[in-house]
Order: C-alpha cells, then structure tokens, then sequence
C-alpha cells in the first residue's frame, strides 16, 4: 500500500471510528493498476492532492500537462505549489478552455517531484505568466488530435467539425471527447516545436479564461479534509523537534546533557546534526514517540554551543552598516546606469535626497516549518509543502551525501507560503534526522518560537533616492540605491541576473527601483548587505523587493512633489509618458505592451475612483501610489490609494480604505484574482502600520504572537478593488497588492497631519514623535 | 483552604500552656460493632446523604493526587507550609476507618471536636462549624456513613510535625476560640433565611474559607464574610464588601451554588468548584436557594441592586474596548488575541459561556491571585460552566504576559487603583500549580 | 486513559493526562483538519468546541475535557454543509487554507451567541483568528451570509410546525 492510500485508509479507520461515518466526500479508487485520491465536489471538477500515479493505458496524453481518458475525464497535472492562489484552477482552466474540454470532467493533480517537469518553482506572482503560452499550446495539441480523430470516425474533413464542452460535433452527429480515445487510442504527442505552431484560440473565443468559477481546491479547505505537510503521516514514524543555536551560523555543539529530557516518557534520543550542505550548522534534533513528549523533551534538553561571530548583531548594527555601504560609491551593482546621470547632478542647482528604511518583517506563515522524511526503495522521499524544489532537491542530496535523483519531495498544500516556502532549509534537518535513524520515517515541526527563530526573514534596508533638479521645474537625473540582504544571493547565487556593470545581483533585492518613470538619467545600485546576509538567512517575502523599493520610489514623488509645489498625480503623471532613455519605458509584446501608458492608465483610474483632489474631514488624508508590480519584465500595472484618519492625540493611523486599480493584462481567474490583491493589500497594510520585528542579539527578537503583530480582521478597512479590462496576456497577482499600500499609507498620513514618516512600520509613537517635532518647528 | 489553619497551629504551641489539663481530657469511647445493614431505614439514610452532601464531606476525605482515592478513605493531602496532613478514612473499615464508631462518638467529634479516641482533633477538621449540626442530621449523617462501602486503607504518614500538637495546645485552642452550640434561629428573619444560616454557619461551613483567620488560625469574628485566601486563590468577601460591580442577588447566587455558573458574575473555579457540582447540586434546590436567600441579605443586595443596570451597561461598553480596529495599546492587541474570543459579551447582558471579566470578581479584588489562577490552571470541562473548558495558559503566557494582560484589563474594566508588582505575583501564582496543566509549546 | 466525545462517538486517548487535545485528536485519534499555528491560543487555527463553546485545542490538555463532548471540523456537519460551511464556499472564502477550520469553528460558534452579529460582534470575536493570507473580507461577509441562512432556516422550521 503506498503512502497516500495509507494516510487516507487511516483518516478513513480514525474518522469511521470517530464518528460512525466513512470520511465524508472521500474517494478512493483504483486508476489502471495505481491509486489516486481527491475529494468530491458539487461539480465533477475535482482535485488530485498529491498524486503522481503512472497513467493508465487508455489515456491519451499529446504532452506531459493532460491527458484524456476513455471515460472523458481530462486530467491537468499540476507543477505548482497550491497555498492559497487556487493556482491549479486557473491553470485548468487554461488548458481547459483552448482544449474545448467539458469543466466537469477536469481534474488536476499536484505533482510530486520528477525531472521531467523542469523547474519547479512557485513564486514572483509567476505562475500564470508563465505557463500561459505552455497550456493554451497543450490544450490546442489536446484539441487538434481529437477533432481530427473524431473527423475520421464521423467520416468528415476536421475543418466541419466544433469542438465545445468536450465534445465534437459534425452536422448533427457527435462524440464525446472520451469516446474519441476509447475508440481512436490516439497516441500522437508534439515536440515543443510543434506545439509552438499551432493555432491558438482568438480571445473573442474563450469561454473560461475569465469567467468565474469555484476554485477545485476549496472544498477540501472547508471540511478538513485538505492535506497541508503536517498531515503527513506514515507508519512508524518518529516525532522530532529541533533545538536551535544561538545564531542563524557558525554555531558549534560543545556538549549536550539529555538527563532531564530522559524523564520525559516517549523520549527516545538526541541528534547533532552532521550537515555538509551547511543549512542548518549546529543543530540538535529531538526525537520522541509523540510531538508533545518532542516539544517537553527538547525544553529541558541541555545544549552548550560556541555561538557564531553574529551573536551580538542589532538591526541598528545592520542598518547603520547598510548606511555606510551606500555612502561607498565603489560597493554594489550597476542595475541601470544611464548615460549622463553623473554629468545631471553635477550640474543641478538642487539636489533632493530622502532615505527611506524598513524593519525585519517575518513570515508568520500559519503552518509552522515541517517535514517528513525516510528512504523508501533507495530514494528519500520528503513529504512536505514546498515552492521551489528545484532549488531545494539538490542542497537535500548534499546534506544526505547521496547522487542526483536519489531524493524526491512528496507535493503536499502549503499551509501558507509567502515566499517562506522557497527556501526549503526546513527538510534539510528531517532529512538528516531521518538517515541518524538509518532512514526511519521522522517527523520533524518546528513549535512557533522555533519557526520565528528560523524563519528567512524579509531583510532590514535603507534606502537613499536622489533627483536632480533646476529650481523646482525640470527633473535632470534620478538615483536609487537599495542596501538589504540578499536571499537570492545566499540561496540561488546562479539565479541572480547580471548588472550592467556584469556583476551579478539579486534582482529580488531590487526590482521595483527600475521603474518605468521618465525622469532623466537613471542610476539604480543594488548593494548586498554582507553583515546581514552573515546574521540570518535574508529570504523572499510576498512581493519580494516590490514591497519597499516601492515604498521608498512612491514616497518620494509625493515628497519631490510637495518640495516641487507640484500635485503628486500630476507629476507622476507627466513622467509616465513612455518616454525615456532607450525608447525602455515603451514597453515590448507580449508582456509590456504599451508600457508606461498602461501605468498612467490605471493612476488615471484610481484618481477618478477614489475622488482624488477632493476636501475630507479634518485629520483625514488620501495618498496615492502607483508601480508595475514586482518586475518590469512581467508588470502587472498597479496603483492604489488609501484613506486614513490620524488621531493626534495618541498617533493612531486608521486605515479606513484602500482603492486599487489593476491592469495585469487577461485575467484568467477573476475571482481568485480578486483574492489574491485582497491579501496582497492587506499584506501591504500590515507591513506598513501593523508588523515589524527587529534583530537583537543575531536574531529577531519576535518569538510568536504576543510581541508579533500581524493584521487581525477588526483592522481591515474597506476596499475598492477595480482590474482594467484587457486581452493582453495574462501577468502575476500573487503580489502586486502589496506593493502600492505602503507609500500610499505613508502619503495619507502625510496629507492628513502633514508629517512625513520614512521607516515602516510606521508605530503611533512615531507619528507622534513627528507631530511634536513638527510643532516645535 | 486548611493550609491557614496548619500554619497557625504551629504558632500555637507557644500560647499551649494556657490550656487547661481538665479541659484538655475526654475519655475513649468504646469501640462498637458496625451496625448491621438493615438497622437504618431508607429514608434515613437518604436524609443522611444529603446532609454529607451539605457538609462536603467526600471533597476532603477522598484522595484528589495520584490519580484519586476511593470516597471517603482518606488520605487527601492538606498542604501547609510546615508540611502535609493527610485527612483520616471515614469509610465504615472497622480498622482504619470508622467502623467501630458508636453514633454518640461521631456526635462528639461533629459537635466538640474530639475523637473517639478522646484525642481532640485538629481544626482542619471544621467542628467550629459542625457544632451548630442538629443532633438529628447528625444522625442522619452516621447512618448513611455507617451504609457506606468499608474500605481498608490508610492514610499517608503525615509530613507535619504533630509533635507539636500535642492535646494541651489543640485545648488550649478550643478553649480561645471554639465555642460548641447549637444553632440558634434568629426570630427577626423567616424560616428560609434562618435554613439558609444553618446551613452556611453549619454543615456547608461557607466561613472557613470565606472569613480571613487570626494568627492562630481562627475565623476573626470581627470579620465575618471579608474573604480570605484559600490555596492561593482569593475567596471572595461574600458580605457587602464583596467588590463586583454588579451585586449578588439571591438569583445570581442560587445559580452559582447550583450549577457552577452565575450569569453575571462567570464560573466556580479553583477550590469553590467542586461545591457546587458535587455537593450542592445533590441536595434538595430549596436548601441551596435557602443559602442563597441567607448571603443576598448578608452582602445587602436589595440595597445595593439599583447601581447593577448602569453597572451592567458599562461593563457591556467597556466589554469590547479596543477590540474593533486598530489600537496604540500593545497589551490589548494582547488581549485580543488570548482572550477576547471567548470573552467578548455585546449588550444588553453576557452570554452565559462567555464570562464577563468587567463583572468578575477576579479583576476588582485587592490582588490578582484568581486571575492569574484561572488562567495558569484554565477551568476544566467539570468545574465552572459544566461541559466546557477554558485552556490552560501556563506554558502560553510568560510571566510578563500575564501582568499586561491583567494590568491592562485592571486599568480598562475597572475602577480599583492599579494592582502592583504583577510579574512577581504571576511568577508566585506560577509555583502554586505545581504540575503544569498542559503539555504545550511556547 | 481519559475518555471523552469526539464528533458523537466515545473515544479514549491513552497518553499523558497533560497532552494538549490538539495532538490528541490529529496524532492519536487521526483528525487532522484541526490545525497547529501558534501553539499558545492566540491564532485560532486549532480551534475545536468543547461543549459546543469554541476553545483552542493547541493549550486545552485532555485532562480537562475528560467526559466531555467534543467538536472538530470534520463533525461540525455531517455533509459538509453547516450553513458557515456552505457560506465560505459560496463566497469561496479560503486562500491556503489552514487557518480556516479554525476560523469556521469560531464563526458557528460565534452565530450560536449571536444569531445576527454586527461587525462590532464579528471583529471582537474573530479578532483571536488569525488569517495570514488575509481572507478577512470574505470572512466578515460569509459570516453575515450565514447568520441570514440559519436566520430564515429557522423561521422556516418555526412555521412548519
């Protein structure tokens, strides 16, 4: 019996015998030999999670995405990590709709690991972006084999054949697309050149890209049945929990005393953590029969350890360090470098500068780290949630010491990932756990406080922006330098991009700072922050860099506008006129068509929406903000405003509400899409006033909820949420709400009280600490 | 809530020499075979078990640690700081427990405070209560004792110097402070608030945790009702110095004694739970709403009753301050995350399950004892609110923790002056439950 | 051995009286829709009822619900169809996902004290949930859905006699 049908006959015996009922909506079937499950729903759509199974012979699969069945069920296999995005009901839907298939007959299935899906990875609102041309052209290879099979079964050319709703139909004689393989057995598959050429639907045509629709993975979220990493279960397995070191390196075990955990009963031993991968130095894992005798165990378990050379870092040590970089013209990368910006400033007769800071923001992802791991067959098989395993496969093996292809990660839901889960240290330490025990199944979670601990946290940045101007009329110039830690440099330095200057950098520690404003030449300089990068593992958190390069960039035209006299709509504006050196800021087909424009576009839209330029009552301000999303290369054309009233007395901000209005070309999953911008904002909101921690002694000094503070529901404001009607192809959402609502706080405040706060979180003694400096001024 | 007594005892030895010899000596009664089955009649026994229920009689003679004892063999551990007694087997075992008591020898322990032995008996043992029994409910009491399973056990040696108790200072006690007697109607009141006073002042003998205590461990008369602490916990004033904003009535109070719960005023916990659900639940109501008529008139509620609805419309505003958008207060963001979900009431009244604290006792006594009690140990699904259980917070809070959230919840729903030095008294209430109630994560 | 009622049936965990129900009921007992977030009761995921009332199951040790009738997710309906269940799904309320048997738990919990909550009742009250993907919106308005279901449920059943 194998794994998933394993945990599901054990859900099944447990909840039978709980509750004298078979679990509810469970199917569990036997599919060509292997077994696959889901879970019913209204509709016959449904979802695989997880699943790999081999196919069945009767299945007709024109590329690796689908398959169709002789029952007519199509099957969309799934490469993404499902962790809220409802990823594979767009995705589905995709295929679906230029495969003319019947919506009730899809399913999808996650996939678990195998080179044969190329790179795996979940992140940067891509997933749309990316696999948009993929599956339009398997689900046209899908379409093309049916009609022209159902054509000769029916005895016409194909060209008087119609394909709808997963059937094909000539005159008034028809076949069911299942028919057509149990018939045909077609067996034809396309090489990428092929499918390349194949003619796809016109926009006029589509029938589900666009249209709502109940995302397949929501039933199972409703009643319990869904299965998140930390439902994994299988037999025998042993419960572990980590016991950290003082700092995120270099930490050395000098002795460890387990006495007082021997007490624990369902205690069973202790593992120093040998780890050539260098992911989690110094560790000790605790192993015991249950979690809790785990969690007790590890608490009196004695550690002495020789800590790293990090052990005394501060956030200010790491700010003050990021301040100093950025005084160093000779540090960093060159990621726009514009002819003459050097020759701007030096002859402005105004220079303004402003430097924007943000803290440490933590993920708090709701499922704590975990993984399950063993050696099955000779492979180790990780069960676990996880964004990027193409990343993570080859740093297991490491750890492990064992030969490309020898481990797999088991796709399981991501009790949230917001980047967390790219960095998939945390199998790293189940992994080797698991071999301790000769590759005996181990369990290994991270209690809150361990997570916090070791979370990749959003890195501290300062950030210096410069204009150079003639009086207060004609921009000549702009700067933008960003310090932070980089993730991508720590974790996928072949990943990072080339300045151009050549040196690599981390274009998730930048983007967002190469906007699409005509202002003059431009300098954009990355710099990695070596001391932070040396005091925790930087990671990437929803909207990567977008969420404070953003916040900086956005800030400062409201201020350059209010220095200038100038309305900061107005003047952005005039500087998104497509303009600018290299013809960059025109845009370029497929994915920025139109440009600059598409930006002033949406800007146009929100100012009209949220009645821009009119009065509000006393102590209440409206402020704006407008970006391309995460990347030019992908940009989902954002602006957003958000109203707040300040209360003067105690420096409260309240958020009363937020307008967004989008342009992210087709959108494929309108309610999903709507979702997906709802949390971006309110991510954007709770950076902005509500979370923020700070690095104390090398690590952040937040261990869970008390000191914590993420946005609860009594804060949400209301919202306006608006996307532009569009054919263009389809970009990210997964982020771009977060990226306006920082700057657009900010201005708000601003305008409401006339203070201007440049770190975020932005903390009420804060604003009252401006207020009172702006009285005294 | 015998601790108190221990301790004074101790103290005691000093002031032993003033006892008297021939006050001190009562001779042994004659060991007598157990009564035959049969010998009482069913009504009489039943009469007998709800007087035993009255006087809570299993709660200190059944073993409550190591996982329990058998009803009424003994061995319940009374802490004191000078060490433990353990309560005697008052189970029908002619060996170790009662069997060969004559009825006049439990009469004699009840109302006089001696054993058959003619020992006199410690005052954890309450007969400055028992004493005011009537000789028939003491019967009763014996006959239903007598009917009892026997169970052959005895109790744990005691860790507390009995040494120093010798008779002549537990005589020289009764003589300053134990005085035997019936009880005594007063004609002023009817017959319901005069039932409700035997029984408070008798058998269910409210005052021994209720009344604070000398040095030497008696109830200070003088203070009669003023609340006194009990294991750690405070048990409230149950006279008109009882602080809730909202004031006992007679409906409150019969709800509390008889399901645990009043509406207002929240849930039996600590050592007060078990005295509604094991105890007065089993007798008849008019006994319980006879106790309850008897401390309405104590704590003076029909004059105190017109501030309840002004009260009550306060607590409902206050009840869900800074929970309905953003807030400069770091402790109740706290709050709001810990506590508010179950906590939260709306106008016009609290639902019953979702304890009020602005009406609670806990948060307007003079120190935080039971809510930093209640929130270490939680409630469990039998105490308080049968069925439903508050978690424990033990491993959940930190120290700190608890002193913002009872600070913020003393300065947000209460009139009473700041309590002070929280995050030691939380760490004191901390190593008063001695075994961490749960298993969790912090 | 501490003995209680899970989702209508007796069921018995034998583990140490301190374990927190929350590993009881997905360890032993093999339900694994209720969640751990926190592990200090201050995110909701692992809420459960206990005698009908919502409680977090993540610092509840078994101990305490000795005897006492418990409700996970996967029994608040036997279909699936709790009128806050088919709320969230007509409003297709949750992102990832793992906070919201938590959140369900509590707003079935919520809509028995408060038949027709305001936004002050659902802000209180769903103020100790915590949704990091933020689906608060959808929350808010599912809740209100469900509180007119349950509202004319009843009505209907009060007419029919």
């Amino acid at each position: 019996m194998g794994r998933l049908e394993r945990i599901a006959a054990e859900q099944d015996r447990a909840l039978a015998s709980a509750t004298g009922l078979s679990r509810r909506g469970f199917l569990s079937a036997g599919v060509g030999g292997a077994l696959l499950f889901g879970f019913a729903r209204q509709a016959r759509a449904t979802q695989v999670f997880p699943a790999g199974a081999p196919l069945p012979p009767e299945q007709f699969e024109p590329t690796i995405w689908c398959s169709v069945g002789s029952d007519g069920e199509v099957n969309v296999n799934i490469i993404r990590a499902e962790m809220g995005q409802h990823v594979g009901t767009a995705l589905a839907r995709i295929i679906a709709d230029e495969m003319e298939a019947d919506w009730d007959k899809v399913k999808i299935t996650h996939v678990d690991t195998d080179p044969k899906w190329g790179m795996m990875v979940t992140g940067g609102s891509w997933s749309v972006w990316q696999t948009w041309d993929v599956f339009r052209q398997a689900g046209a290879a899908a379409r093309t084999v049916l009609v022209e099979e159902a054509a000769k079964i029916l005895g016409v050319t194909p060209d008087k054949c119609v394909a709808r709703n997963g059937v094909v139909t000539a005159g008034d004689r028809s076949l069911g697309y299942g028919d057509i393989v149990g018939q045909a057995r077609p067996t034809r598959s396309f090489t990428p050149d092929e499918l390349t050429k194949l003619p796809l639907k016109p926009a006029s045509e589509r029938r589900m890209v666009g249209k709502d629709v109940k995302a397949l993975d929501i039933p199972a979220k409703i009643d319990g049945t869904a299965m998140y990493g930390i439902d994994a279960k299988i037999d025998g397995m042993v419960y572990g929990r980590p016991k950290m070191p003082p700092t995120r390196y270099g930490s050395k075990v000098v002795s460890v005393d387990d006495a007082e955990a021997k007490k624990v009963p369902g205690y069973l031993r202790y593992i120093v953590l040998e780890d050539p991968s260098d992911t989690v130095p110094g560790w000790v894992v605790v192993l015991a029969s249950s979690y809790p005798a785990a969690i007790r165990a590890t608490d009196r378990l004695k550690v002495e350890w020789t800590p790293g050379k990090t052990a005394h870092v501060s956030e200010k040590d790491i700010q003050d360090h990021a301040r100093s970089l950025i005084a160093d013209k000779g540090v960093g990368v060159m990621v726009v470098n514009d002819h003459g910006v050097d020759d701007a400033f030096s002859k402005a007769s105004t220079v303004f500068e402003r430097t924007y800071t943000c803290a440490s923001v933590m993920h708090y992802q709701l499922e704590p780290m975990n993984a399950l791991a063993r050696l099955n067959d000779g492979v180790w098989e990780i069960h676990c949630g996880n964004q990027w395993q193409s990343l993570f496969l080859p740093v297991i093996e490491k750890a492990l010491g064992v030969a490309s292809g020898k481990v797999r990660m088991m796709t399981y839901m991501l009790g949230g990932g917001f980047g967390r889960r790219l960095n998939g240290d945390y199998a790293v330490p189940a992994a080797l756990a698991s071999k301790a025990l000769g590759g005996k199944p181990v369990k290994l979670i991270l209690t809150r406080s361990d997570d916090m601990m070791f979370d990749s946290i959003r890195s501290p940045s300062v950030q210096t922006l410069r204009v150079a101007m003639t009086g207060k009329d004609t921009f000549h110039g702009m700067q933008h330098h960003a310090a932070a830690g980089w993730p991508t440099q720590v974790m996928a330095a072949a990943a990072m991009s080339k300045g151009v200057d050549g040196k690599p950098y981390d274009q998730f520690a930048i983007a967002g700072a190469d906007h699409w404003y005509n202002c003059g030449p431009l300098r954009v300089r990355a710099i990695s922050n070596d001391l932070a990068n040396d005091t925790f593992r930087p990671g990437w958190l929803r909207s990567v860099s977008a969420g404070w390069t953003s916040w900086a960039l956005e800030a400062f035209w409201d201020e350059v506008a209010h220095e200038t006299g100038k309305d900061p709509v107005a003047l952005r504006l005039s500087m998104l006129n497509g303009e600018g050196p290299d013809g960059r800021n025109k845009g370029e087909a497929p994915d920025s068509n139109g440009g600059a424009l598409r930006q002033a576009a949406v800007l146009k839209r929100l100012a009209e929406k949220a009645a821009w330029g009119q009065p509000l009552p006393k102590d209440t301000g409206l402020g704006i903000a407008t970006t391309f999303g995460q990347e030019r290369g992908m940009p989902t054309w954002t602006a957003g405003a958000a109203r707040v009233h300040v209360d003067r007395a105690t420096g409260l901000v309240t958020c009363e509400k937020l307008w967004l209005v989008l342009d992210a070309g087709t959108i494929v999953d309108p309610g999903g899409a709507l979702a997906q911008t709802e949390g971006g904002a309110l991510w954007g909101l709770s950076m902005a006033l509500c979370e923020g921690s700070e690095i104390v002694d090398g690590t952040c000094k937040d261990r869970n909820l008390d000191t914590y503070t993420p946005l609860r529901i009594a804060s949400v404001p209301e919202m306006d949420i608006e996307f532009i009607e569009s054919t263009e192809k389809p970009m990210g959402l997964g982020e771009p709400g977060v990226t306006v609502v920082g700057a657009a706080v900010a201005n708000a405040i601003f305008n409401a009280v006339g203070v201007r706060l440049r770190h975020q979180p932005i903390r009420p003694e804060d604003v009252l600490a401006a207020l009172k400096n702006k009285s005294a001024a | 809530m015998i601790k108190r007594i221990l301790a004074a005892v101790v103290g005691l030895a000093v002031v032993g020499g003033l006892g008297f010899l021939w006050y001190a000596w009562y001779p042994a009664l004659p060991k007598v075979a157990l009564p035959k089955s049969g010998q009482f009649s069913a009504a009489q026994i039943e009469r007998g078990r709800i007087v035993a229920a009255q006087g809570y009689c299993a709660e200190c003679h059944t073993r409550q640690d190591l996982g329990g004892g058998p009803t009424l063999a003994g061995d319940y551990a009374m802490q004191s700081p000078f060490g433990t007694i353990y309560s005697p087997n008052i189970t029908p075992d002619p060996e170790t427990g009662i069997g060969g008591w004559s009825e006049e020898a439990l009469a004699r322990a009840m109302k006089l405070g001696v054993s058959r032995s003619g020992a006199h008996l410690l005052p954890a043992f309450v007969y400055d209560h028992f004493t005011k029994m009537t000789d028939s409910d003491i019967s009763d009491l014996y006959a239903w004792l007598m009917t009892q399973p026997a169970v052959h056990m005895t109790h744990r040696e005691n860790t507390f110097p009995l040494s120093i108790t010798p008779r002549i200072v537990l005589a020289g006690w009764k003589m300053l402070f134990f005085r035997p007697g019936d009880f005594k109607p007063d004609p002023n009141h009817d017959a319901q608030w005069n039932r409700g006073a035997y029984l408070a002042e008798g058998a269910s003998h409210c005052g021994s945790c209720h009344t604070p205590r000398n040095l030497l461990g008696a109830e200070k008369s003088g203070s009669r009702y003023d609340g006194a602490v009990v294991d750690g916990w405070i048990a409230p004033p149950l006279n008109e110095h009882n602080p809730t904003p909202v004031v006992w009535t007679e409906d409150e109070l019969f709800a509390y004694l008889r399901y645990g719960v009043a509406p207002l005023h929240g849930p039996a916990g600590g050592p007060m739970s078990p005295v509604p659900h094991q105890f007065l639940s089993q007798i008849p109501e008019s006994d319980v709403r006879a106790i309850a008529h008897y401390f309405a008139d104590i704590d003076h509620a029909a004059q105190r009753v017109s501030g309840d609805k002004a009260a009550l419309e306060l607590a409902m505003q206050q009840s869900k301050r800074d929970l309905l958008g953003p807030t400069t207060d770091a402790d109740a963001t706290l709050y709001q995350g810990a506590c508010a979900a179950c906590h939260y009431n709306a106008a016009p009244s609290p639902v019953l399950g979702r304890p009020e604290l602005a009406l609670n006792s806990a948060l307007w006594l003079d120190e935080p004892n039971d809510l930093f009690m209640v929130m270490l140990r939680g409630l469990t699904a039998p105490e308080g609110q049968s069925g439903v259980a508050m978690p424990s917070f033990y491993n959940a809070l930190s120290d700190h923790d608890m002193a913002r959230i009872a600070a913020y919840l003393r300065r947000t729903r209460t009139t009473r002056p700041p309590w002070t030095d929280l995050e030691k008294k939380a760490a004191e209430a901390r190593k008063l439950v001695e075994i961490p109630p749960v298993n969790s994560s912090h | 051995m501490i003995k209680f009622k899970l989702n209508g049936s007796d069921v018995s965990v034998d583990g140490p009286e301190d374990t927190p129900l929350l590993w009881a009921i997905r360890d032993d007992l093999g339900l694994t829709g209720t969640k751990f977030g926190c592990g200090v009761g201050q995110c909701g995921a692992c809420t459960v009822h206990v005698g009908g009332r919502a409680t977090r199951s993540c610092i509840t040790p078994i101990s305490a619900i000795a005897g006492a009738e418990i409700t996970t997710i996967e029994g608040l309906d036997p279909a699936g169809a709790h009128p806050v269940q088919e709320a969230w799904r007509d409003l297709q309320v949750p992102q990832c996902g793992y906070c919201q048997s938590g959140q369900i738990m509590q707003a079935a919990s919520l809509l028995k004290d408060y038949p027709s909550p305001t936004d002050e009742d659902i802000d209180a009250v769903m103020g100790g949930s915590l949704c990091r993907c933020m689906t608060y919106i959808r929350i808010r308005k599912a809740i209100k859905q469900a509180a007119v279901a349950m509202r004319s449920a009843k009505t209907g059943e009060t007419s029919n006699g």
